[in-house]
């Protein structure tokens, strides 16, 4: 046997003497099994250029296994049940969740439907009866920020991941210290719906003087909180109460849209639009700027520019005030600046409704909220309308606090700087003082979710979870509580922020940080003592866990009533009058008033990152993927400028480059644009559109929305929109049908005389139990687009980008039409959401070669995926054009890496709902997984089907209830009501498709003094 | 010189139906002028239109084939990658799903119409003078039938599953195609009239193989047409037979020149779209394809005559009748432009008067107005005889009709899709480089398919010339010795 090793000492074996003999090399190195070192062996040489005997036996033998290993077959990935199956989890089988929305800070109550542990879709709680069943296209679309890939996978330091453990040893001694010091700590965050937070963050603030907390928005409603302060001592947001208004103003403020509390707002709105709605149709008038979707559903609507606001409430105030035979005390405006007769005309209407109307304005500057409280309060509305002693949580910042925070940054006087769920980097208009000022933060702590731009300039991040993982509870409006639980397991290594602040900071024991206790013991102090329903604590917590809402709002603390207003009324009248005087001097051909505004998609911009709302068409607009500055016809006339010039504005250093739209009933003298775009980082968000938040002024301690002296410059370039609406008018054909409300009272068909539904020779179409379809009324349908992220996330719509937008091949099952009537100054806005009509003689199904689209016996017209070979013939032959091919693979293709191009983001599809391949024909399905859903728990059950028991997504979501499923067949179902009604019609009846879907036609209030 | 057994052959004395009983129309006339000129013995006949079957081709030929061989290739490039990657590397949209690949489909099948019209129904009026081209009419039929069959089969979302258009028994449970649609007739019709058309073609030539197997020297040649001619011997019996089967194919074939684009004028016809629910369309598409086709047969014609040295056998007569022919069914689809213009005026329909102002005044009017310039404007121009017998401006005209034609297509199918009924999705259609190659491709496969044929198979019936020069022949002999 060779000696592998060496022999120890010096004696020397040998086999034989030729060994010995044999040539003169020593003994020992002959007797050496390898002629060369062995590579693990201690000075080893270098090894040779070119293959060792070693290499090429391991070369081979690699190869022969891989080879072996490609040969053979695929491991066979079973799909196995669980051994030991999870309480409260049946494969197949959603569960529901109660929760609430972190979306924004309406704090919306919602119900999570999960399946398999995933959460993949959003509704609104129907048990909660301020906010009703629907939702908000942002908040539908939070769940695919659940699964985005821009999520932090656990905590980072300087940009490096590291482990929760290491962090938090180097924070705590940190932030222990700062708090021993003066001034050391501050907590920027947005509002805090959370009264378990707010009482944590209350509790540090009393226990560490040096503690300080900052709450920021981006769009604040800090003027009105000050106005409120200055009138009636409390600095809070009123709730606003659109169900008792009989008369709405509004100056600037978006409520329908993204103001305050869209949801809430258009589920009381929308009751008193409907002619037939119990008590009265209300009368909604509009003073603003860019077309708003608030002011696009108004009966009256009155471009203004955003210097002319406090003008408005001026004049408002006076005529009310001469209305009620008081003394003027405000001066009367300028004769040029507001339509006398028509302030007068609307003053009549508000007194005329006294306690029962509403001003309401979104203006950030105090006079202007002053002036509107006045007029509020002069009405009476103030306890019945807007409710001051009930008042709303949803907005809390304080652009003053702000500010000196950041100078206390900027002197070195905060020692740590905690940042929670806002991104001042990216939206405070004055980004780069705040980073200077950060730099001089010794520990700055981001708690976000990812590495927003903000979070990108701080020490740490500790990422908070997202809200569908997070224990958590609301109160959005005064008393009004809800409940936030996971709906599942954190996906990545990330602490809920309140765990980290009170690892940080210290909690009320010295125990382990846990929200969820921290939750109940609140609740067990705070909240529990309030009711009297529940005994026990842990009933109160099962009910409201399961039901989502709690409403003590009952049980009120102080009340505020009309006439307690106290200010200086012509000192706010003098300070509007200076404004509009400003406005005006600083308005001439070049130069122009800028109007920021929130898009109903992407609001502030939190969630730009996410595919589904980039893709959502504006309702006005109707531009996807980016933002434009909308310019008024005559405006676009006189500077020679069309749809896709990219123009510049210009105002001192700001400059924005953005392609114009030219937006009818645009103010002619202002330009607005769309904030929330422009976003630096993130994979979707990046690079989309231009950051217009730059062009925020702060002034008087006050963030402002509008900027006046902004100039207008071309630069020659062209950029195409992605628009997914290029024309506007409905061309004279009565698509969408509409009458004022007084010709409805008149004959309750007006506008609807011809219905066109023809005498057919065909025997109808299916004899079965039921015959599915839709009636969506025009009159309460305010076009928020909830319905089509609701329809994505439901039916896995795939998200197709920006160039193919472009091309007209968005994707979207459901979509809303918006058509303009009138002149292009100022016209009349109407949506209509427009989907597959199911059509009892559809077009489509005559035409298909292969039968891949046939009716079903209960009035659905169906696509069959698998039977599709994409002639596309029943596209060309759709006359509502709402059939949508799949012109490429759009899931798992790298062309579109949007949602459905990773493990992570395919978590939020449905798995009731196929995924389309490409060349196949898709539509709306009339949601008939829920319907077959419905009827087989009914089956179950034991009982027939009843209205109601099914749901289409598009119905669920909508926050109007504008539409309506249901069985024509059930005549006791709302939608076999709503057929009989003399507004109901179908589009294009003339065809003869005879549709299962119908709309009813639009009413709109507009007494005749109006004009 | 090599003995032509072809030479023996009877024709001299046996003209084919129509040549043997008019003699006497035969005679020179104004009106009825020699469809040969120069006189030409019979040998002479088919030695000319062998001769390029046997030669190298000339730098004519290969300059043709490397152009249309490039075309071609750009074309398969185009189909392969939009095949692989999907639909949406053309321009097509939400609204209008059909753009190019169907106006390509419909104009070749109209490029197709020609042919069957020549061999068919001038075959069974006995006109004479279609005897020189009615060969490379029906070889550009079959070839522009295969470049319109290749669109429907492409244009599909899956073309992989196009055999799902057949109905076939299956495993698929009841599952049949829906013979309610029209794109289910055109696979019918399409097919129907590939196949007549091939026999036609391929019976047409049988005399031919026979007689170019008796010349052939090669061996491989040899055999080869020996088989392509199925063992004719030129026999009284076989001319006879020949003949009923000849004029049997042309009774069959005379339908399909009015079924195949009727059927194809249904898609548009039998939907619900205005612009496209028109029931002029049959008629009217007819009369556009025979249009377009005798535009391609000028085209083709034209260019062949000189590359391949055979003005004596196509003259100017000949170019004459097509111009005539194009005239007349010119004149018929400028009609048909009036008459739905007039429709949608007087039927009061807001929809149908809103597509054809759209299609006239609109983003499009540029393809409207070369439509109409090519085809209501330029046809104008043929009722002069100095036109009609001008070589360069009749290229002219022709390739001026195939491009007036192409847009009256594209003009019907996306002019009345991008504007539908809801104005909410009114869009835009622009082409990609995708579809254009795809374009440029289908002309590739067509001119490479024609410029095999005239190389490899007899582009004018020898048969048929010597038959009509033979019968010519046969009167002067009878006469002159009456005049001697």
């Amino acid at each position: 046997m060779p000696l592998l090793n060496p022999p120890r000492g010096d004696r020397i074996y040998w086999k034989s003497v030729d060994e010995l003999q044999a040539d003169s090399s020593p003994l020992a190195e002959r007797q050496r099994e390898f002629a060369e070192p062995l590579p693990w062996q201690a000075g080893a040489a270098p090894a040779a250029p070119g293959l060792s005997r070693r290499d090429l036996l391991t070369l081979m033998g690699f190869s022969l296994t891989a080879a072996n290993l490609a040969c053979s077959r695929a491991p066979v990935e079973k799909a196995i049940p669980f051994l030991n199956k999870p309480e409260e989890l049946t494969p197949g089988v959603a569960n529901w969740y109660a929760t609430t929305c972190g979306g924004c800070s309406a704090g919306c109550p919602l119900l999570v439907k999960t399946r398999d542990g995933r959460p993949i879709k959003i509704e609104g709680n129907p048990d909660s009866p301020r906010f009703g069943g629907g939702t908000c296209a942002a908040g539908q679309a939070t769940v695919l920020s659940l699964y985005d890939e821009d999520r932090l996978r656990g905590p980072l330091w300087i940009g490096q991941p590291t482990s929760w453990d290491a962090i938090d040893a180097w924070i705590v001694p940190r932030v222990s210290a700062a708090l021993a010091r003066e001034g050391g700590v501050a907590l920027l965050s947005g509002p805090v719906l959370s009264p378990t937070t707010r009482e944590l963050i209350a509790g540090w603030a009393d226990l560490h003087p040096s503690f300080q907390h900052v709450v920021y928005e981006p769009r604040s409603l800090s003027a009105v909180r000050r106005a409120h302060e200055q009138a009636y001592g409390a600095a809070v947001v009123p709730h606003f109460r659109f169900d008792r208004a009989r008369v709405i103003v509004g100056i600037e403020a978006d409520f329908l849209g993204t103001w305050l509390s869209p949801v809430e707002f258009t589920h009381h709105y929308a009751r008193h639009r409907v002619p037939d709605a119990p008590g009265f149709v209300s009368l909604h008038v509009q003073f603003e700027s860019g077309l708003s979707l608030t002011g696009a559903n108004a009966d009256r609507r009155v471009p203004i520019t955003p210097s002319q606001r406090g003008l408005v409430a001026l004049a408002l105030l006076r005529a009310l005030r001469l209305e009620a035979r008081l003394e003027p005390l405000v001066p009367e405006p300028p004769a040029a600046a507001v339509d006398r007769r028509q302030i007068e005309a609307i003053a009549k209407e508000l007194w005329l409704a006294r306690g029962e109307s509403l001003l309401v304005s979104g203006a950030p500057e105090v006079s202007t909220q002053v002036l509107v409280a006045a007029a509020n309060d002069l009405l009476g509305n103030v306890g019945r309308t807007l409710e001051l002693d009930r008042p709303s949580l949803q907005s809390q910042a304080d652009d003053a606090a702000v500010e000196r925070l950041i100078q206390s940054m900027d002197r070195g006087d905060i020692h740590v700087l905690i940042v929670h769920g806002v991104n001042p980097v990216y939206d405070h208009p004055e980004s780069a003082r705040f980073v200077r000022a950060v730099e001089k933060v010794a520990l700055s702590l981001s708690l976000s979710d990812r590495l927003d731009e903000t979070a990108a300039c701080l020490h740490g991040v500790c990422p908070d979870h997202h809200f569908l993982e997070a224990w958590n509870d609301a109160e959005p409006l005064a008393s009004v509580y809800s409940l936030a639980q996971p709906t599942i397991a954190p996906l990545f290594d990330t602490r809920a922020a309140q765990e980290s602040l009170l690892t940080w900071i210290g909690g009320p024991s010295d125990e382990k940080a846990d929200y969820r206790t921290v939750l109940r013991d609140h609740w067990r102090r705070n909240i529990h003592p309030q009711q009297t329903r529940y005994h026990e604590l842990d009933e109160l917590w099962d009910r409201t866990l399961q039901a989502g809402v709690l409403d003590l709002s009952g049980a009120s603390a102080r009340e505020v009533a009309s006439g307690d207003f106290e200010d200086d009324l012509p000192a706010a009248a003098q300070r509007a009058l200076e404004h509009f005087r400003e406005g005006q001097a600083n308005q001439t051909a070049r130069l122009h008033e800028l109007h920021l505004y929130e898009s109903v998609a992407l609001r502030d911009g939190r969630q730009a990152n996410n595919p589904w709302l980039q893709e959502l068409p504006d309702p006005i607009t109707k531009l996807t993927w980016g933002n434009c500055a909308s310019i008024s016809p005559a405006l676009a006339a006189s500077q020679d400028l069309a749809d896709g010039d990219v123009v510049a504005l210009v105002h001192g250093r700001t400059r924005l480059e953005l392609p114009v739209l030219v937006q009818p009933g645009q103010q002619e003298h202002t330009i607005s644009v769309p904030v929330g775009y422009g976003r630096t980082r993130g994979k979707v968000a990046g690079r989309l559109g231009t950051n217009a938040y730059p062009m925020a002024p702060l002034r008087d301690g006050l963030r402002g929305a509008a900027r006046i002296g902004v100039a207008l410059e071309k630069t020659g370039r062209r950029e195409a929109l992605a628009t997914t609406q290029t024309h506007h008018s409905m061309e004279g054909r009565p698509i969408v049908r509409e009458a004022t409300l007084a010709e409805y009272r008149l004959n309750p068909a007006a506008g609807n005389e011809e219905r066109g539904d023809q005498a057919t020779l065909w025997k109808e179409h299916p004899e079965a139990d039921h015959l599915w379809g839709l009636a969506i009324d025009l009159s309460t349908c305010t076009g928020c687009s909830a319905c089509v992220v609701a329809c994505q996330a439901e039916n896995n719509v795939p998200v197709v980008g920006k160039d193919e937008v472009r091309r007209g091949r968005e994707m979207h099952w459901i979509r809303l039409d918006r058509y303009y009537a009138g002149g292009a100054e100022n016209p009349d806005t109407v949506f209509q959401p427009m989907m597959c009509q199911h059509c009892n003689n559809a077009p489509c199904e005559t035409v298909c070669p292969v039968l891949a689209t046939v009716h079903s016996s209960d009035g659905l017209n169906q696509q069959i995926y698998n039977r599709c070979v994409g002639t596309r013939y029943c596209e060309n032959n759709c006359p509502y054009k709402v059939r949508r091919f799949n012109w490429f693979n759009y899931a798992h293709n790298a062309r579109f890496d949007y949602d459905m191009n990773s493990a992570l983001g395919t978590m939020v599809l449905n798995p009731d709902v196929v995924v389309r391949s490409r060349g196949v024909m898709e539509k709306c399905s009339l949601c008939v997984q829920r319907i077959q859903a419905a009827k087989l728990t009914a089956k179950q059950q034991g009982r027939p089907l009843v209205d109601g028991d099914a749901q289409t997504a598009c119905q669920q979501a909508c926050p109007a209830q504008a539409i309506v499923f249901g069985d024509f067949k059930d005549p006791r179902s709302r939608l076999a009501h709503l057929r009989t009604d003399a507004r109901h019609y179908h589009v294009l009846a003339e065809l003869g498709t005879r549709p299962n879907v119908g709309y009813l036609s639009k009413i709109r209030n507009r007494p005749g003094g109006m004009r | 010189m090599r003995p032509r057994r072809a030479l023996r052959r009877p024709i001299p004395l046996r003209a084919p139906p129509g040549e043997r009983q008019k003699g006497s129309e035969s005679r020179p006339s104004p009106l009825r002028p020699e469809w040969v000129d120069g006189q030409p013995t019979l040998a002479q006949i088919t030695d000319e239109v062998a001769r390029p079957l046997s030669g190298v081709p000339g730098a004519g030929w290969f300059a043709c084939f490397a152009a249309s061989g490039l075309a071609f290739l750009i074309g398969a490039t185009c189909v392969s990658y939009q095949i692989a990657t999907g639909i949406g590397t053309w321009g097509l949209n939400k609204s209008v799903g059909w753009a190019f690949d169907i106006t390509n489909f419909v104009f070749w099948i109209g490029i197709g119409h020609a042919g069957t019209l020549i061999s068919a129904i001038l075959l069974l009026f006995r006109q004479k003078w279609r005897t020189s081209i009615n060969r490379s009419a029906e070889a550009m039929t079959i070839f522009a039938v295969m470049c319109a069959a290749l669109f429907p089969l492409i244009h599909m979302g899956r073309p992989w599953l196009a055999f799902w258009m057949m109905p076939f028994p299956n495993t698929r449970g009841p599952l049949w195609v829906n013979f309610r649609s029209p794109l289910v007739w055109d696979v019918f019709a399409i097919n129907t009239y590939l196949t007549i058309s091939l026999v036609f073609w391929y019976l047409g030539m049988i005399p031919d193989f026979a007689a170019l197997r008796d010349r052939a020297i090669g061996k491989v040649k040899k055999l080869a047409y020996r088989l392509a001619s199925l063992g004719w011997n030129g026999s009284h019996r076989t001319w006879h037979r020949y003949e009923m089967a000849c004029l049997i194919l042309a009774g069959l074939a005379t339908p399909l020149v009015l079924s195949v684009h009727s059927i194809v004028s249904m898609d548009f016809a039998t939907s619900v779209l205005s612009g496209w629910h028109t029931t002029i369309f049959p008629p009217y598409f007819v009369a556009g394809a025979v249009y377009s086709g005798f535009g391609m047969v000028l085209t083709l014609l034209i260019i062949t005559r000189r590359v391949m040295n055979l003005e004596r056998y196509i003259t100017l007569h000949h170019l004459d009748r097509m111009a005539k022919i194009m005239l007349l069914t010119g004149s018929i689809v400028a009609f048909a432009y009036a008459t739905e213009f007039f429709t949608a005026w007087y039927s009061g329909n807001p929809y149908e008067r809103a597509t054809f102002l759209n299609r006239a005044f609109g983003p499009y009017a540029w393809a409207f107005w070369t439509m109409v310039a090519c085809n209501v404007f330029m046809p104008q121009l043929l009722w002069r005889q100095r036109v009609r017998r001008s070589v360069p401006l009749l290229f002219a005209i022709s390739i001026l009709v195939n491009v007036g034609m192409w847009f009256e297509r594209f003009v019907i199918i996306v002019t009345s899709l991008h504007r539908g009924y809801l104005p909410s999705s009114w869009v835009m259609y622009k082409p990609t480089v995708i579809e254009v190659g795809t374009l440029i491709g289908s002309f590739g496969l067509f001119f490479t398919c024609f410029l095999l044929f005239i190389r490899f198979l007899p582009m004018i019936a020898m048969w048929e010339i010597r038959g009509l020069v033979g019968a010519k022949a046969a009167v002067r002999a009878e006469e002159e010795p009456a005049g001697a």
